[in-house]
């Protein structure tokens, strides 16, 4: 399935939907974003996964570098991640540096 | 399933992962070993595009087959790249794994995965070709 990323800033909330299969081909996509959503010093970024159905270890890099690039100040929120994407969130120990939510109310 | 022979280039991997995809249903795989060994073959194709084609500046094909039996479901990735073998790069070890993100190495977590996600792994290299082998057993998984 095609990958998309979309940027919404709220309150210096950084909000990104993903959705399809982010592997090494749309990796640099989601980078991308992510530089996007870093220049605007958000102080939390929220990833809405409820729809992203393949997740390969160049999205996770491009978490780290996320993390990297953003500052270790910035919590990381996982929202609607299910099935073996999650699986592979937490066989890599990215659930120790994210927190992992069901939901998520804009604030 | 017949073979497929698809250009070395990152955009071929989404027809790479619809190849896996059919070639699961085919076997009858659940849905968590199908998804581990759609993101075992996307990890070796994508190592196989851009070390064993990009970075050296080559050109070519990579070619999937399948072979289904009683017992198993196999994928071969076959390549003309450089010779790589993955299972020759330091996997991640748990302390790293649980390390915060931002003091993470980027490297070996696509390995990582591959050895997670199926059965069995082998790699050879011969008569000029890289050949990456996927091996799922059709039962005994959940």
């Amino acid at each position: 399935m095609a990958f998309d990323a979309q940027l919404a800033m709220t309150n210096s909330v950084a909000k990104i939907t993903l959705i399809g299969s982010l592997d090494a081909s749309s990796a640099p996509r989601f980078k991308e974003v992510i530089e996007e959503a870093a220049v605007q010093s958000p102080t939390k970024l929220v990833l809405i996964m409820n729809n992203l159905d393949f997740l390969a270890s160049a999205g996770l890099r491009v978490l780290i570098f996320a993390k990297q690039k953003m500052g270790a100040a910035v919590d990381i929120y996982v929202v609607g991640s299910q099935g073996p994407v999650l699986g592979t969130l937490e066989m890599s120990g990215f659930h120790h540096s994210v927190y992992i939510q069901e939901t998520y109310v804009d604030a | 399933m017949i073979s497929l022979c698809l250009p070395a280039t990152l955009d071929s991997l989404d027809e790479l992962g619809k190849y896996i995809m059919a070639a699961t249903t085919e076997a009858g795989l659940d849905t968590k070993p199908a998804y581990g060994l759609r993101l075992a073959v996307d990890e070796i194709a994508t190592n196989i595009i851009t070390h064993g084609y990009e970075e050296a500046e080559r050109a070519g094909d990579i070619a999937v087959s399948s072979e289904l039996t009683d017992s198993s479901l196999t994928i071969v990735l076959e390549d003309t790249g450089i010779p790589f073998d993955p299972l020759s790069r330091t996997l991640p070890g748990e302390e790293e794994l649980n390390m915060p993100l931002e003091e993470r190495d980027i490297g070996g977590l696509g390995i990582f995965l591959v050895l997670k996600g199926v059965d069995n792994f082998s790699y050879e290299f011969s008569e000029g070709k890289n050949r990456n082998i996927f091996v799922m057993n059709r039962s005994g998984r959940g």
